[in-house]
């Protein structure tokens, strides 16, 4: 295995996903699917497993009422089951000029993401579940349908590689195309530095979250986005449209500082009231701190919920 | 407070304060380029701290630069309160003159203080920071000023002595008279840190006309000025100012019009009582009441009962200063004077012509034998041979064509003795007989004070005249009609006259209307010329007729009269007095002060018969008497010294308003001594310490601006 995933991308590192092996991803809530899985199915009294018996209540179908029971007791109970279905996953990957930055460490922030992004198909595909990519800039640039097998992992990793950072962001139209070719529930994972409007992507996350997706977001930041460690008279220039401007950057630490705390702050106050997962992503983290982090998230809400 | 350096050349390291200068130059211009992801938080950060930003940087600038001037000015070793450092080296020995106020005002007592005995204190705690190879000397400040010392000495206890002897002055205050000599004894000494010491009452009366005419920020600024001012408040003073007499001329037995102005300077009204006196004998007490800041004329009347000089002293009871409370006056009281009048001889015809009559009537108008002021004598000039001239106070030498030789010199000796000579002209007059006999023949002696030449006009046709313009009215002969009321003489017309050449010397007291000169005089030796170019009776004018011709009979002789001897009204203390006075039978002068013996005054021969004597010995107010010794008699004079009334005024001058001196003011009881404020002043106080310690301050301000930012970045996100 680790030596299969090292042929298909640089971004499945095998240390990585060999400390990954234990774990698994639980999505928050049950969606549905069709395929067998680890998955709970919201929908009851199909097949597979028998779930309960529960008296029938006016407004249920009549086609699930168990007429052997009324049989044997004269009274109208609904068999009910539950499913093990697949999961059904977009990673959506913000390939901005901005996600091109690198400060002092070995990975640029869409590297970083990259492998995140990678790594977590893997996992996914590995429990049968299925996976699609969507990469964006001032747009979609590249979809790939959710599949399962790890087939599939081959053509995700390679747009993964191929991709060139470039361009400014625009997280709302890519959400909504992801919307639109979302037909039924599943999990969006976006990985971003989210240099865009934060109210546009506040509204539009929660418009998927209002239509039962499970929304996972990794706000990916480089070190230097954090701390921002300069000290010098600075002519800083913007990776996404090319500006510059000419400041004395240690005067401005504690200001930029401040507004950064707020601008992170907003994301995970307004996110969280969505439901919708918020993760900081420090590029200077090891991958596996962020990943680890990412799963006892998952593990704490399934708990939490079952 | 001025700033003075012990190591002024380390302030050539103020000039690294260039190097934040660069550097905050040099960082504005080469930024590091640095990629960024977004800089949307960048752009707003920079927005909202924009302002603050270059203002912190300014004020690091700012803080860099005060650092480095502190430091710079640390090691120069700074003396905060003296300017010797800009031209004297650093450890140089001091030259200094003290200024010690001694003029009258400084006689004021103020709630039981003498000012003047803590003005000599004052100097000698300034005398008592002397150093071994100090120089110093003093100089009295009162009018003209007195130098104790000629120049700078070195001995300590020779100058304290000096100031401990020090007297009270009766004069007034010129400034300028002690500070130009103070001046000048500094001037030489410029390796030495030199200052003045000014210890003075700062009366307004003396400042203010001294600052509006000398520019004190001229004075070479290396040069301390430091004015120890004395005194607090002001006392409350009244103060007789003035003592006069209204009639020009004194007789025995008549009563004499006097008057004095006595001056209340104080902010309350005062009751007080005027006491005159003759010799000591009271003659009036006198009750005033005065307003605040008044003052008030009070006339009397007193009558002498001898002639010669009489001493008339008006005192009030003494207060917070005693020396303006008399004042002195010295009153000449005469016997009617002799004029005498040669008039012309009667014409071929046997006529007389009017002048001797016009002349008689001017002088002696109601002609009276008994009390009048002047008793006329007339004569034909050959009657006057045999006549002893100086029995005369003036002769009058009306329309004469011409003269025997030996009148013409007992004339000339009557004149330069101190006889007053009045020429009227005429038809008779010769003018060529009058340029010989009365200028050129007598050469140094003459007795005309112009040359004359023709006849100008018509007095038959009476076709042309003129009229008296151009009057001197400061000449006595006609001070009296400068006052509204008393007549114009220019309303008298002059139909013929000389033409005239005044001598250099000779005044103008009125001239023809067409400019060409009417009325002269001039001195000569001790006496007086007066010369009319025309007539004394109405054959070329009709001035005789006019009202205003008899007071200027009168008053030209009593301006003549009361030029003779000394001038007693204006002599101020100090002052010196001389008198000149025919050598002829001249054996001795003695001066008697007002309290001293009497002192023989030195003579000094000045040719033509004169004798000049002089005295400085009137440091005194009171009355002075001169006896003249001559193989004839004994002849008395007198004048008085009075105190400048200016100094009676005790205002003060606020001391900001006095320029370039620094003011040191000191009241007993104090933390620090006179002496430790003048040290100060001298050498100033040593900054360097404070500095220190404004630098660290300055340093610790600097790191912690410079690193504010810092501190919060440094915690980042948690």
């Amino acid at each position: 295995m680790v030596e299969k995933t090292r042929r298909i991308s640089r971004f499945l590192d095998p240390r990585l996903l060999a400390s990954l092996t234990s774990l698994e991803i639980k999505a928050r809530s049950i969606v549905e699917g069709f395929v067998s899985g680890l998955h709970k199915s919201p929908f009851k009294g199909f097949n597979v497993e028998f779930a309960e018996y529960r008296q029938y209540v006016p407004g249920d179908s009549l086609k699930d009422i168990d007429w052997k029971v009324y049989a044997r007791t004269d009274k109208y109970y609904i068999k009910e089951h539950e499913e093990e279905t697949n999961l059904s996953g977009y990673l959506i990957l913000d390939t901005s000029g901005s996600m091109s930055y690198k400060g002092e460490g070995i990975l640029s922030k869409l590297d970083y993401s990259a492998t995140l992004a990678a790594s977590l198909a893997y996992l996914m595909l590995r429990q049968q579940d299925s996976v699609g990519l969507v990469t964006f800039a001032e747009g979609v640039r590249k979809i790939i349908r959710p599949k399962t097998g790890m087939a599939h992992l081959k053509a995700i990793c390679a747009e993964l590689e191929s991709t060139v950072p470039g361009g400014t962001t625009d997280i709302g139209d890519t959400l909504d195309r992801v919307a639109e070719t979302m037909r039924k529930r599943g999990i969006l994972i976006i990985f971003s530095d989210l240099m865009d409007s934060a109210e546009t992507i506040i509204s539009k996350a929660r418009q998927l979250r209002t239509r039962k997706h499970e929304i996972v977001l990794f706000h990916v930041l480089d070190h230097h986005e954090l701390l921002f460690p300069f000290d010098d008279t600075t002519l800083f220039r913007d990776l996404e449209d090319k500006s510059e401007i000419i400041t004395d950057a240690f005067s401005l630490r504690r200001e930029y500082l401040r507004r950064m705390q707020q601008f992170i702050a907003a994301f995970q106050s307004a996110l969280r009231k969505s439901g919708i997962d918020y993760l900081l992503a420090d590029t200077s983290r090891p991958l596996e701190a962020s990943l680890r982090t990412f799963f006892t998230k998952r593990q704490a809400i399934g708990a939490r919920i079952a | 407070m001025p700033f003075s350096f012990g190591h002024p050349w380390f302030l050539l390291g103020g000039l690294s304060i260039a190097v934040p200068i660069y550097l905050h130059l040099y960082y504005r211009k080469k930024p590091v380029p640095k990629d960024f992801p977004s800089l949307r938080l960048i752009r707003l950060s920079v927005e909202a701290i924009i302002r603050r930003m270059k203002l912190r940087n300014l004020l690091i600038l700012a803080l860099r630069i005060l650092i480095l001037t502190l430091l710079t000015l640390a090691f120069a070793k700074p003396f905060l309160g003296s300017l010797f450092g800009t031209t004297a080296p650093s450890g140089a020995p001091a030259a200094f003159v003290v200024i010690l106020d001694n003029s009258l005002s400084m006689g004021a007592s103020h709630q039981g203080i003498s000012l003047f005995n803590s003005a000599k204190a004052k100097a000698l705690e300034v005398l008592d920071k002397m150093g071994p190879y100090d120089k110093a000397a003093v100089i009295l400040l009162n009018d003209p000023g007195t130098m104790l010392f000629s120049q700078l000495t070195w001995d300590k206890s020779e100058l304290k002595e000096a100031v401990r002897n020090v007297p009270l002055s009766a004069a007034g205050t010129n400034i300028f008279g002690a500070l130009n000599p103070a001046l000048k004894l500094l001037a030489p000494v410029k390796n030495f840190k030199r200052s003045i010491y000014l210890i003075t009452d700062m009366t307004n009366s003396s400042w203010k006309p001294f600052l509006t005419t000398y520019d004190l920020s001229a004075i070479d600024k290396s040069l301390d000025l430091v004015l120890i001012p004395i005194g607090e408040g002001i006392p409350p003073n009244v103060a007789v100012t003035e003592l006069g007499i209204e009639s020009p001329l004194v007789l025995k037995d008549r009563p004499t019009p006097m008057w004095a102005t006595i001056a209340n300077y104080s902010i309350r009204p005062q009751k007080t009582r005027l006491s005159v006196f003759i010799e000591d004998d009271k003659k009036h007490d006198i009750s005033i009441d005065l307003q605040p800041n008044d003052k008030k004329r009070v006339t009397f009347s007193c009558e002498f009962k001898s002639e010669g000089v009489a001493h008339v002293r008006a005192a009030l009871p003494t207060d917070s200063l005693s020396q303006d409370d008399t004042r002195h006056l010295a009153v000449k009281v005469m016997a009617p004077q002799k004029v005498l009048i040669i008039k012309p001889p009667p014409d071929r015809e046997g006529n007389i012509t009017k002048e001797d009559l016009f002349l008689r009537f001017a002088l002696n108008p109601l002609n009276r034998s008994q009390g009048a002021t002047f008793n006329v004598e007339s004569r034909y000039v050959d009657e006057t041979v045999s006549l002893e001239l100086t029995r005369y106070s003036a002769i009058f030498l009306v329309n004469q064509r011409d003269l025997p030789e030996p009148f013409v010199n007992n004339l000339t000796s009557f004149v330069l003795g101190g006889g007053n000579l009045i020429i009227f002209c005429g038809s008779r007059v010769d003018p060529e007989w009058y340029n010989a006999n009365l200028i050129d023949k007598l050469g140094g002696k003459y007795l005309l004070p112009a040359r004359v030449f023709k006849r100008v006009g018509n007095a038959v046709s009476k076709s042309v005249a003129y009229q008296l313009t151009d009057l001197d009215t400061g000449h006595p002969a006609f001070k009296i009609f400068g006052t509204d009321g008393n007549g114009d003489p220019g309303k008298a017309q002059v139909y013929e006259f000389f033409q005239v050449k005044p001598d250099s010397s000779a005044l103008v007291l009125a001239r023809l209307s067409h400019g060409l000169p009417g009325i002269l005089e001039e001195k000569r030796g001790q006496g007086r010329v007066l010369f009319v170019a025309f007539t004394a009776d109405t054959a070329w004018t009709n001035w005789p007729l006019k009202p205003t011709f008899l007071p200027f009979i009168h008053q030209s002789i009593i301006g003549m009269l009361k030029k003779q001897g000394l001038n007693s009204d204006s002599i101020l203390p100090g002052t010196p007095v001389s008198i000149l006075l025919q050598e002829e039978g001249l054996k001795k002068v003695e001066l008697t002060p007002p309290h001293g013996p009497a002192q023989e005054l030195p003579i000094r021969k000045e040719g033509e018969g004169l004798i000049h004597f002089s005295t400085v010995l009137t440091d005194q107010p009171g009355f002075y008497k001169l006896s003249i010794e001559r193989s004839s008699g004994i002849q008395t004079e007198a004048f008085t010294v009075n105190p400048p009334p200016e100094e009676s005024d005790l205002d003060r001058m606020e001391i900001r308003k006095v320029p370039r001196f620094i003011a040191i003011k000191h009241t007993p009881g104090g933390t620090q001594t006179l002496g430790d404020k003048v040290a100060l002043v001298r050498e100033g106080s040593e900054m360097g310490i404070s500095l220190l310690w404004i630098l660290l301050i300055a340093a610790f301000l600097e790191t912690l601006v410079a690193n504010l930012s810092t501190e919060v970045g440094k915690k980042g996100f948690s």
